[in-house]
């Protein structure tokens, strides 16, 4: 055991010590340690050092508000988690921690010379330092200020652990158990609802774990938290989650809670996840989230064994870890008096207690003579001596100016205290300045949401149970006998006869910042604490400034002259705590990271070996190589062989809109540009659709099914688009038309068959269709069966040659697929992907929206006036073509290009110019928008939109690239192959 | 045809999960329409079909062979047994002469995954952010919601009984936090 832990004493479990290792060294701890417990019981106070100027420091706190005790803990390989807060880490049986921010040892730390050299780097200095030349920030600079600056190192493995999420509801949220918390769950358990009660901590109790003596109900307090924790356990309605933090409080009391499940354990059963979010949906929310002790702002305050003082309380108290042997205290709040009797009375020699106030409530100064403690009071710390760990403290007394060295192993301090607003101020509740206790406090709740305890300012014991009964609908009005929480007074500055360059006086541990660099900012000209923080970088560390936020705005305000309410408060954003991407994704990892849509035909794709691309979020096979072919010589085959015999190709993706009722043509002479009354019934139409601006928007293939019924197509992508533009014009514009939409995307499986021998493939397998051109031509729909499943047979070719498109149901489509390519294999049926289908339709000049179009291009402008009807109405999107800018001369039009080299296939996205030598900034045409090789044609292929494109045919323009090149090309019609479409009619 | 071996809805096994407190299988084949009818002509409809299409938004009608369940002020959706297609296109016939109306067969456009056991709440809860206490989330009540980021339509049959219908693209997508919710569960 060790020599600084009180036999018997705390919650901890003596009869069972827990061996870990803390930089290498095997050190005893006791079941229920944290990491800074235990270390402390064996008198280690140095933890860690500190960010910018690698100072030793130890743990300032106990529990999550921790600035400084930062640690490492690796649990094999891939395991290893930096900046965990050794003060609130469970210990466990192997566990290996090591600290941070040293090299090449923490005892001694090259890095320190940033120390020496302090005066150098004040506030702004690395934004003023490093600014010349500016090619020298990313490769020299800024990797040199990370490696310097930083806290623990990256992981840079991936992370073997899962996580679990998961949404919850509740009646009542409460956040925090301590004395609050918990009085409000005990009233709120008593009522039909559902109650969940959330603590970070290991165990419930919150205050009362740290400080005792107390009675409640005439139980002492311990034991009056113990029946309560069983109350709550037996209560059926009430939920108790430890381990768990509330990271953030966002609209309509939704707060996220996230529960650590294994990092206390020493090992994981496989598949066992180590954190869990909880997405809770709570009607109403209860927060109880305490107060954050504030630390006193003097000449060298960050030695390892200056403390707070209720920090060294709940040692003693929760622990049983003396933080010292002789003990001295600087404060100006009553209850650092309590803390210091409570170590007094675990027979700790208390050396002093400095108070900053010039007066003492008697009956507090009466209880520290009784035990023979020296209080001196109207005195300071005007600076500490030790290097590793403090050895001395110098008192001074302004008035007089005396001063006198006292010898101490630890020093406890207390600056008063700060209600935790952190969750109240995410969910946007306002605040209000309380100038007599100089502390931010709840004001206006903007949900349905109240504060209580001591986060509310609402102090001791009796008060926080109260106020929970209270909030929660109870009545009840608790019985508590304790120690007056009493009162304290805050310092903006603390005098010193030591000149302030010779001083440091920290306000955030973990940045590094002092009130010197704060009043520096101030003289700089910040006046917005929101300024001041950032410049300084206050706060911004991993604690969020829990400890630092109100000293800096003291300090802030006092240099500015103003109150501090008009310098504001930082804003709190979540989270709360530093929280792990695992616990944030949840099961949302890998294959369940985002949707991926794969169609039924996906899996034989995936068998022959296919490379897939994501289309929206669906996967589509990209091409399908064989043996040792790269994807130029797939696709070049794939061409050809569709062009020479027949591809097949898996188009299940395209959306489907199905458009039922009597008004249904009506409603598609709105939606799209062409004319759709006439329309025969069987017929197909190829359709244009724009947005009410006019520009293009989604195209397809729609077959008439019926008079009340049509089969509607839009690209892959734009379907959902597609279908909630449909519905917005139909429900907001339309709402008299009798016409209703179905999207049936996902009912069809289409099977794509392209190339002269297509029809004579499907023939065997279909019934009650005749294939014959004469009753099925070009531009047709027909039902039946095929493959004795039922069928929408369409006569389509997206790419020039003739072509059927099988739609079957869904969940026949890969029994469909599989049963025409095996029979194709006398064809040399060849599968392709979306490059050859891609390919084929630009070697035909059809556009591909999206690709070719970009949300500026209209009809005229893709070359496709001929399908916008002049006689109609109104469709949408036809007022906006005659808008001025949309029928000037000079926009762009989608063009052909043809390169001079036949061999050079143009970048896409690359930009045209009349002449590459014209000084740079170019005057910039337009850009390439498809460019393919072309196997049909032996040479490659371009489609571009090109400012005034239409009247520049034959023009030669130049494509600059990296490096010099400057491709030339020639401008023609999009129109590559087979211009008169011959090749549809095939027999 | 239902049961041979044509039919494929994407997903190689029929269970996920078979515990005790917790079932998720995936339902064999169904049969599955989308009704859009003019709300005014609900009664008439009803009397003429026999369907006993619910009134109320949420609302759902569990028959022997056939479930009916109100999506929108004037949407239907019906899942059936497949061997009501026949009883039930003959329905449908007949409405379409009589009414006007839209009914769409969208049977391969979903697949259903049913969850059952004392754990389902907990199950669907994973994906889903709904509150399905009895209170909020009676039986009978059905809801077009999200599991994740995928878009499905919640149905509760019974207290601890409940039905996911998902579009058939979405299925794997869905059945991969089953997998990983059973793997918590054995591992816990």
């Amino acid at each position: 055991m060790g020599e600084y832990r009180k036999s018997g004493k705390g919650r901890v479990d003596h009869s069972e010590a827990v061996r870990f290792s803390f930089d290498g060294k095997s050190y005893e701890g006791l079941r229920g340690d944290t990491v800074a417990s235990a270390l402390m019981a064996n008198g280690v106070h140095l933890l860690g050092r500190s960010f910018k100027y690698h100072r030793p420091r130890g743990a300032v706190g106990v529990g999550f508000e921790e600035p400084n005790a930062l640690v490492t803990v690796r649990r094999g390989k891939g395991r290893m988690t930096p900046n965990l807060r050794a003060t609130a880490l469970e210990i466990y049986n192997g566990m290996e921690v090591t600290s941070q921010n040293r090299w090449p040892n923490l005892n001694f730390d090259i890095g320190a010379f940033n120390n020496t050299f302090s005066a150098f780097f004040p506030a702004g200095f690395y934004n003023k330092t490093f600014m010349w030349p500016k090619s020298f920030w990313d490769k020299v600079y800024e990797p040199f200020i990370r490696n310097m600056a930083g806290l623990g190192p990256a992981p840079t493995e991936p992370d073997p652990d899962v996580y679990a999420s998961t949404y919850a509801h509740c009646d009542v949220l409460i956040v925090g158990a301590g004395p609050a918390g918990l009085a409000a769950a005990i009233a709120a358990s008593k009522k039909d609802q559902r109650v969940v009660l959330v603590d970070e901590n290991t165990e419930l109790g919150g205050s009362l774990l740290g400080a005792t003596g107390a009675t409640i109900d005439g139980k002492p307090s311990e034991a009056w938290l113990a029946k309560t924790i069983k109350d709550l356990d037996k209560a059926q309605n009430v939920t108790v989650m430890t381990r768990t933090s509330a990271i953030g409080f966002y609209h309509d009391n939704f707060v996220a809670l996230s529960e650590r499940l294994t990092d206390h354990v020493p090992s994981l059963k496989p598949g066992q996840s180590r954190e869990k979010l909880h997405r809770m949906r709570a009607g109403r929310v209860i927060l109880a989230q305490g107060a954050i002790e504030r630390p006193l702002v003097f000449n060298g305050n960050d030695r390892p064994g200056v403390m707070l003082a209720s920090a060294a309380q709940t040692y003693i108290n929760r622990y049983g870890v003396g933080v010292g042997k002789n003990i001295a205290c600087f404060t100006a709040h009553d209850s650092a008096y309590q803390a210091v009797f409570d170590l007094a009375d675990s027979n700790i020699r208390v050396a002093a207690i400095v108070d900053a106030r010039k007066e003492l409530a008697a009956d507090i100064l009466a209880q520290a003579q009784s035990r023979g403690i020296d209080v001196i009071t109207n005195a300071v710390i005007s600076k500490t001596g030790g290097k590793n760990r403090i050895k001395s403290i110098e008192v001074y007394s302004p008035d007089t100016g005396t001063k006198r060295q006292v010898n101490c192993d630890a020093l406890l301090m207390s600056g008063g205290w700060t209600p935790s607003l952190h969750l109240w101020s995410h969910s946007k509740g306002s605040i209000k300045w309380d100038a007599a206790t100089k502390v931010y406090l709840p004001d206006q709740a903007n949900e349905n949401c109240v504060c209580i305890g001591a986060c509310n300012g609402d102090f001791g014991i009796k008060t926080a149970l109260n106020a929970g009964s209270k909030a929660a609908g109870g009545r009840k009005s608790y019985k508590v006998e304790e120690a007056d929480f009493g009162q304290g007074q805050i310092f903006d500055q603390l005098p010193n006869y030591i000149a302030p360059q010779k001083t440091k006086a920290f306000v955030d541990f973990q940045n590094d910042v002092t009130d010197k660099d704060i009043k520096l900012a101030v003289r700089e000209g910040f006046k917005s604490i929101e300024h001041v923080k950032r410049y300084t970088t206050n706060g911004m560390a991993t604690d969020q400034g829990k400890t630092s936020n109100l000293n800096a705005l003291e300090i802030a305000s006092k240099a500015l002259g103003k109150d501090a309410p008009q310098v504001g408060l930082t804003t709190f954003r979540p989270p709360y705590t530093p929280t792990t991407f695992g616990a944030i994704c949840g099961y949302r990892t890998d294959d369940l990271f985002e949707v991926t849509r794969k169609t039924p035909i996906d899996p034989w794709a995936e068998s022959q070996g296919a490379v897939f691309e994501p289309v929206g979020i669906w996967r589509r096979a990209w091409y399908f190589p064989k043996p040792g072919e790269d994807m130029h010589a797939a696709v070049a085959r794939e061409c050809k062989a569709t062009r020479d015999s027949l591809g097949i190709f898996d188009a299940s993706t395209l959306g489907k809109i199905e458009v039922v009722g009597p008004d249904a043509a009506k409603f598609m002479n709105i939606m799209y540009t062409n004319p759709w009354s006439k329309l025969g019934v069987g017929a197909c139409r190829y359709g244009l659709m724009l947005r009410e601006d006019g520009y293009i928007y989604d195209d397809g293939v729609v077959g008439r099914l019926a008079e009340d019924r049509f089969h509607v197509t839009t690209t892959t992508g734009g379907a959902p688009r597609v279908y909630r533009h449909m519905e917005d014009y139909l429900q907001t514009e339309f709402p008299e038309l009798e016409v209703w939409l179905t999207s049936t995307t996902e009912q069809w499986s289409v099977i794509a068959l392209n190339g002269p021998n297509a029809r004579k493939l499907i023939e065997p397998f279909v019934e009650g269709i005749d294939l014959s051109p004469e009753s099925f031509p070009h531009m047709a729909v027909r039902e039946g069966k095929i493959c004795g499943v039922p069928t929408r047979l369409f006569r389509v070719s997206f790419s020039g040659e003739l072509g059927f498109e099988v739609n079957v149901p869904a969940h026949f489509g890969k029994y469909v697929w599989e049963t025409l390519f095996e029979a194709g294999q006398k064809y040399d049926i060849t599968p392709y992907g979306t490059e050859t289908m891609h390919v084929l339709r630009a070697e035909k000049g059809f556009i591909i929206v999206g690709q070719d179009t970009d949300g500026t291009v209209t009809p005229h402008d893709a070359g496709m006036s001929w399908i916008v009807s002049k006689k109609k109405k109104d469709f949408v999107g036809k007022r906006s073509l005659q808008r001025s800018d949309l029928v000037a001369e000079g926009r762009k039009h989608l063009i052909g290009l043809l390169t001079d080299d036949p061999n050079v296939v143009l970048e896409e996205g690359a930009q045209i110019v009349t002449d590459p030598n014209q000084p740079i900034p170019m005057d910039m045409l337009g850009h390439v928008t498809s460019s393919y090789w072309s196997e049909a044609l032996g040479r490659s292929i371009a489609m571009a939109l090109v400012r005034d494109g239409f009247n520049r045919m034959d023009e030669e323009l130049y494509i600059p690239m990296p490096g010099g090149v400057n491709h030339k090309a020639k401008v023609v019609k999009p129109m590559f192959y087979d211009p008169k479409g011959e090749r549809l009619n095939v027999l | 045809m239902s049961s041979d071996m044509k039919f494929d809805q994407g997903l190689t096994l029929p269970e996920i999960l078979s515990g005790n407190d917790l079932k998720i299988m995936l339902l064999p084949e169904k049969v599955r329409y989308s009704l859009r009818i003019k709300p005014s002509d609900i009664a008439a409809v009803n009397k003429a079909s026999g369907l006993k299409l619910p009134r109320k938004i949420g609302g759902s009608n569990l028959g022997k062979d056939q479930f009916v369940m109100c999506l929108g002020p004037d949407e239907w959706f019906v899942v059936a047994n497949v061997d009501a297609r026949d009883r039930l296109e003959k329905i449908f016939a007949k409405l379409e002469k009589s009414f006007t109306l839209s009914i769409t067969d969208v049977s391969h456009r979903n697949i259903c995954f049913g969850l059952m056991g004392a754990d389902a709440v907990k199950a669907v809860n994973i994906g889903c952010p709904l509150d399905l206490s009895l209170e909020h989330f009676p039986v009978g009540k059905v809801t077009r919601t999200v599991f994740e980021s995928a878009p499905i339509i919640l149905t509760r049959t019974g207290e601890d009984n409940f039905g996911i219908e998902c579009w058939r693209s979405f299925a794997p997508y869905i059945r991969g936090f089953f997998e990983r919710y059973a793997t918590d569960k054995a591992a816990a």
